[in-house]
């Protein structure tokens, strides 16, 4: 479907907020994803998988620039048209008896973003976020508890760091980021006995389930597809070991 | 639908409504697909490979984009003949297509044992043969690189389905109008081409082969004028069907393939694009055909000859 884009800005040095037009024809959860055709032309071929970071007026994706295709999406402009494919996955699932508690790291921060408007605003409960960065110069959010690497602002460390010591088996982190980092917070909750549902990315071509090549390994010892099983994982059903 | 162009197209003992048929590994069972298109309007559609047993395919990474192009290394996933019949094939019941079974197997045996299983299905019909793959017997010499292979593995299969058999060629050959002829000898109904082409692309941070099975297949619009170049060069050595496939993503790519020779194509990795591309070729084709005054397909079909 062919959508206008409303709003495409620069909101930290190296990510876009692309804002476009909500048809009312989607139910999107948090954690589901789009795929994009940043153009109408053969290169780059595939659509590129951005998950919802806002829907409002709006369907909002925050991405950041890290090869051709996402250079050439953050040239676009108010008032042009992108095509995108979905609402596809599965998405997070909330639990209101829990202590909800988001961490990302990164672009990895923009689907939390999503999830944690609709607790708050829709389930009208309470959840506490930590959001990790490299340097200040990263960050494009203005919520939650903010680290940076370098310590430019917020906490130094990592987002991990923030809530290491302080998990229980009352917690459900929701989580997507860099692999070290859901690889770290997956040790911690098996070790707090805490549930975590994980939001992975994947190279994908189709992201609706017949090209088998967004797959990650899981426990089972089948391989799930990332873009129709997932993208949001129960962190006990991954092989961490193999990822 | 406009005009009153003619778009069927005959195969074997099969009449197919258009010439438009989707790929195997790209259309997963078919039923993915039902939400995005009609299946019925389809020339055909061919299921994802299948195996006599459940294969869990490679390691990812799998895929990896390149200019007009991707490269994969999926490793023939699929839930294995007995799991497809029980699973899949009753969702696609009642549909007004044809459908046909793709076959992969490392063995002569397992081809046969493949072939009939699945000539009991009326469901299906007819059967493509992926001759891609490594005969282990032989050392691991590909089939389809092997004349005298693809020729017996073909008589065997054809020994025991009365189900159009249809090869699948590789193109990562010295001369793929011989094989073809191998298997026109052998008695097959149609051959496919061409199959991926084998590529690598390296990670230069981690110094080594992106895919975790270091080499993949290259598709994609990349490929294309490999693809038509074969059909022209198998449609002058062969007299039964020749079905186009590699880089189709237009009417006008699939008309070249036509031109070239091919009374059948496939779309293949433009599924993953626009799962609704298939259907805006159909309407290309037939748009041409009113444009340029063509009653019928088939006086389309090797034009581009002589």
């Amino acid at each position: 479907m062919r959508l206008k884009i409303v709003e495409n800005k620069q909101v930290s040095k190296d990510a876009y907020i692309l804002k476009v037009e909500n048809p009312a024809l989607y139910e999107i959860l948090p954690g589901q994803f789009f795929m994009i055709k940043v153009n109408d032309f053969n290169y780059p071929l595939l659509r590129r998988p951005l998950s919802v970071a806002g829907f409002s007026d709006t369907i909002d994706f925050i991405f950041r620039v890290v090869g051709e295709g996402t250079r050439i999406l953050s040239l676009k402009k108010e008032g042009e048209f992108i095509d995108i494919l979905g609402p596809l996955g599965n998405g997070f699932t909330i639990n209101s008896s829990k202590r909800l508690i988001l961490v990302g790291g990164g672009i990895g921060v923009a689907p939390l973003l999503y999830l944690k408007d609709t607790i708050e605003n829709r389930y009208k409960l309470k959840c506490e976020s930590y959001f990790g960065f490299n340097t200040k110069d990263e960050v494009f959010v203005n919520a939650g508890n903010i680290a940076t690497m370098d310590g430019s602002l917020g906490f130094k460390g990592t987002a991990v760091d923030m809530i290491q010591g302080d998990l229980d088996k009352d917690s459900l982190v929701y989580i997507c980021g860099p692999l070290p980092m859901l690889k770290k917070l997956a040790l911690l909750c098996f070790e707090y006995g805490c549930e975590m549902q994980v939001s992975l990315e994947a190279r994908m071509a189709c992201g609706i389930g017949v090209c088998l090549g967004c797959v990650v390994p899981t426990v089972s010892g089948d391989f799930k597809r990332v873009c129709v099983e997932g993208p949001v994982f129960d962190y006990k059903e991954i092989q961490w070991q193999e990822m | 639908m406009a005009g009153n162009v003619n778009l069927t197209v005959k195969l074997g003992n099969l009449i197919f409504k258009n010439p438009v048929l989707t790929a195997s590994g790209t259309f997963g069972y078919g039923i993915e697909f039902s939400k995005y298109i009609d299946l019925n309007r389809l020339g055909g559609f061919i299921v994802k490979g299948l195996s006599l047993y459940e294969k869990k395919g490679n390691k990812p990474p799998r895929i990896v984009e390149t200019p007009c192009g991707m490269l994969n290394a999926i490793g023939l996933q699929n839930v294995g003949v007995e799991r497809f019949i029980e699973e899949k094939l009753p969702k696609l019941q009642g549909l007004n297509t044809h459908i046909i079974a793709n076959i992969y197997g490392t063995e002569v045996e397992e081809f046969v044992r493949l072939a009939e299983i699945l000539d009991k299905e009326p469901l299906i019909s007819a059967l493509e043969v992926n001759v891609s793959c490594p005969n282990v017997s032989a050392g691991g010499a590909l089939f389809g690189k092997d004349p005298d292979m693809v020729y017996v593995l073909t008589v065997s299969i054809k020994k025991v389905t009365k189900k159009p058999v249809i090869v699948k060629l590789t193109p990562n050959v010295e001369d793929i109008a011989f094989i073809a002829q191998a298997a026109q000898s052998a008695g097959a109904e149609a051959v496919s081409l061409i199959n991926t082409i084998t590529g690598m692309v390296i990670d230069v941070k981690s110094r080594k082969p992106f895919l975790a099975n270091k080499t993949g297949g290259l598709s994609g619009p990349a490929i294309y004028p490999i693809g038509v170049r074969m059909v022209y060069e198998v449609y002058e050595k062969v007299k039964i069907p020749i079905i186009g496939v590699g880089g189709i993503y237009n009417a006008n790519v699939a008309l070249q393939y036509i031109m070239a020779g091919a009374s059948l194509i496939e779309i293949g990795t433009a599924n993953f694009v626009d799962p609704t591309i298939s259907i805006q070729i159909i309407k290309g084709i037939e748009e041409f055909m009113n444009e340029e005054g063509v009653n019928s397909i088939s006086e389309l079909v090797g034009v581009a000859h002589s």
